[in-house]
């Protein structure tokens, strides 16, 4: 498949693998970032992968564009050579109490689904992290049961709980700290997403696959679960 | 104790070094030092290398007492800093005694001052980097601005050179109009040649809309083809363009990723100069070559990188 390398700015080069959400072109994205992540090319200080894109930040005092073009390229096919490793799956613990899931009841309407539905068709997915941003180990989760797509909040909240497990248009995630958000709340995880004790820092990482399961307000608290 | 006690952390002074790199994939912002030009300097008096981290003093009402002998210079926004209530000259080296105070007042000209302490200050190493990032509360002081009572370490207490005083000619100016020159890239083809002539021929206004992730500039609306795009990695001094048609240039506390159009990025040497543009200042974009952009950066780190051999 053909890649289309764009100036991002002075010292960035960003590679487009697609224009879509598919998980195909998500596992290009991905093959190409460990590569270079494993290749730890000195002066690439920044290699960010997206849904279908990979931004790579270079030293200018070492590479111009095209070097650095080749570079990326060259390690791309020799990656395309390799099967992606088996991803690993990570079970985020759910609480999907009403006073936690903050808009189940909202979301209930707005589908004419049971609140007992929604949760089932939350937890059956099986999901793959495309991306992190936005907070230190957001990771953007697809995709959910299209009976659950839905629109953010008109007014996004000023301070979303902290482990806030929500959903936006196809894709669901957690909150990792209490921030402004407008994605819909269906419950919490007790689990930290963020932790310095984490390899890696973050919980989750791209290509990661996330299945929630759903556990009692006992359960969540035992966790060390805040309400 | 060699350092600084904060005796006023102002209105947001916080710890930068030149920034955070290496995190971004996983979320975590660039962070650092807004204007890299005046905290370069500001190292460069003291004998420190350029990734040495200072204090950043936002707009300004801050004080700090020396709680031992120490060599401090103050570059960047001229906020009328004092010792011990007499004005001291900004762009050089102070020695300072014990007992000490240094107070700012607010800015008259640009945004940002830095104080750099000869052998740099003693504070929390977090993910890479020194720096503060206030949106998230990581690194730094407990990831938040200084606070009265707060103390500051120093490495040594000495100056490891000669009094120093910056040339006049290398000082930084920051006029209330400045021209900020542009690469273009990333989604440049959804934006028409009559987007394009609006955008690289308009007067912006910064109306004092934005903070430490980026500024949104006011004036006449820039329209792409597409309002949104699928969600990607988002660099330094890149400039979206979301539907209310104005141009908002993202900075060192930007989010990794996001999904709004984009003309392209602004050069980060005159992001440093962005950064200092007070509210109500004018900002015109101007377009250069990847080539020129690039010599210009070189020369940047080139000339930094020189002052510490």
């Amino acid at each position: 498949m053909s890649r289309r390398y764009a100036i991002a700015s002075e010292s960035s080069v960003i590679v487009y693998f697609g224009t879509t959400i598919d998980p195909l072109i998500s596992q290009e994205v991905q093959k190409a970032y460990q590569a270079l992540k494993a290749k730890a090319q000195e002066g690439f200080y920044e290699i960010i992968p997206s849904y279908a894109s990979l931004m790579v930040s270079y030293d200018v005092m070492r590479f111009d564009f095209d070097v650095v073009c080749e570079i990326i390229e060259n390690s791309i096919h020799q990656a395309e050579a390799l099967t992606l490793s088996e991803p690993k799956i990570i079970t985020i613990p759910v609480y999907y109490g009403r006073e936690v899931g903050l808009d189940l009841e909202l979301l209930a309407q707005e589908k004419n689904l049971s609140v007992e539905e929604i949760i089932a068709l939350h937890v059956k997915g099986l999901y793959t992290v495309y991306a992190i941003g936005f907070a230190p180990g957001f990771a953007y989760l697809g995709e959910i049961d299209e009976r659950l797509a839905t629109s953010r909040l008109a007014t996004p909240r000023k301070a979303v709980p902290k482990g806030s497990v929500s959903i936006a248009d196809r894709q669901t995630a957690v909150y990792p700290t209490q921030s402004p958000g407008g994605w819909k709340v269906l419950g919490r995880t007790p689990t930290a997403m963020f932790d310095a004790s984490y390899d890696g820092l973050s919980l989750l990482h791209v290509g990661d696959h996330v299945r929630y399961e759903s556990i009692s307000k006992e359960e969540f608290l035992k966790l060390g679960g805040e309400l | 104790m060699n350092g600084f006690i904060v005796e006023n952390g102002g209105l947001q002074s916080s710890i930068q070094d030149a920034g955070r790199r290496g995190f971004s994939d996983i979320g975590l912002t660039q962070s650092g030092a807004m204007d890299e030009m005046a905290f370069g300097y500001a190292n460069f008096l003291v004998g420190n290398t350029f990734n040495t981290p200072a204090i950043e003093i936002a707009m300004g009402g801050a004080s700090f007492k020396a709680r031992s002998e120490m060599c401090i210079a103050i570059c960047g926004a001229n906020m009328q800093p004092t010792c011990n209530g007499h004005s001291i000259a900004l762009w050089q080296t102070h020695p300072l005694r014990r007992g000490d105070v240094i107070a700012f007042g607010f800015a008259n000209e640009g945004q940002f001052a830095y104080i750099a302490v000869a052998g740099g200050f003693q504070t929390p190493f977090a993910y890479g980097s020194y720096s503060t990032s206030l949106k998230e509360g990581l690194g730094g002081l407990e990831g938040r601005k200084l606070k009265t009572g707060d103390l500051l370490h120093t490495f040594g207490n000495r100056c490891p050179v000669d009094r120093r005083k910056l040339e006049r000619k290398f000082i930084p100016k920051y006029p209330e109009t400045i021209t900020v020159r542009l690469v273009k890239g990333y989604q440049e083809a959804m934006f028409d040649a009559a987007s394009q002539e609006i955008f690289f021929n308009s007067v912006y206004t910064f109306k004092g809309e934005g903070d430490r992730m980026g500024y949104r500039l006011s004036g006449e609306k820039v329209v792409p083809t597409h309002t949104g795009i699928l969600s990607e990695p988002i660099c330094y001094g890149a400039v979206q363009v979301p539907s209310h048609g104005e141009p908002i240039v993202l900075l060192k506390e930007r989010q990794t990723i996001g999904g709004y159009p984009k003309i392209g990025s602004v050069i980060a040497v005159d992001c440093f100069k962005l950064a200092q543009l007070k509210a109500g200042g004018n900002v015109k974009f101007k377009e250069v070559s990847l080539k020129e952009a690039q010599r210009v950066m070189r020369a940047f780190y080139t000339f930094f990188k020189a002052q510490e051999a």
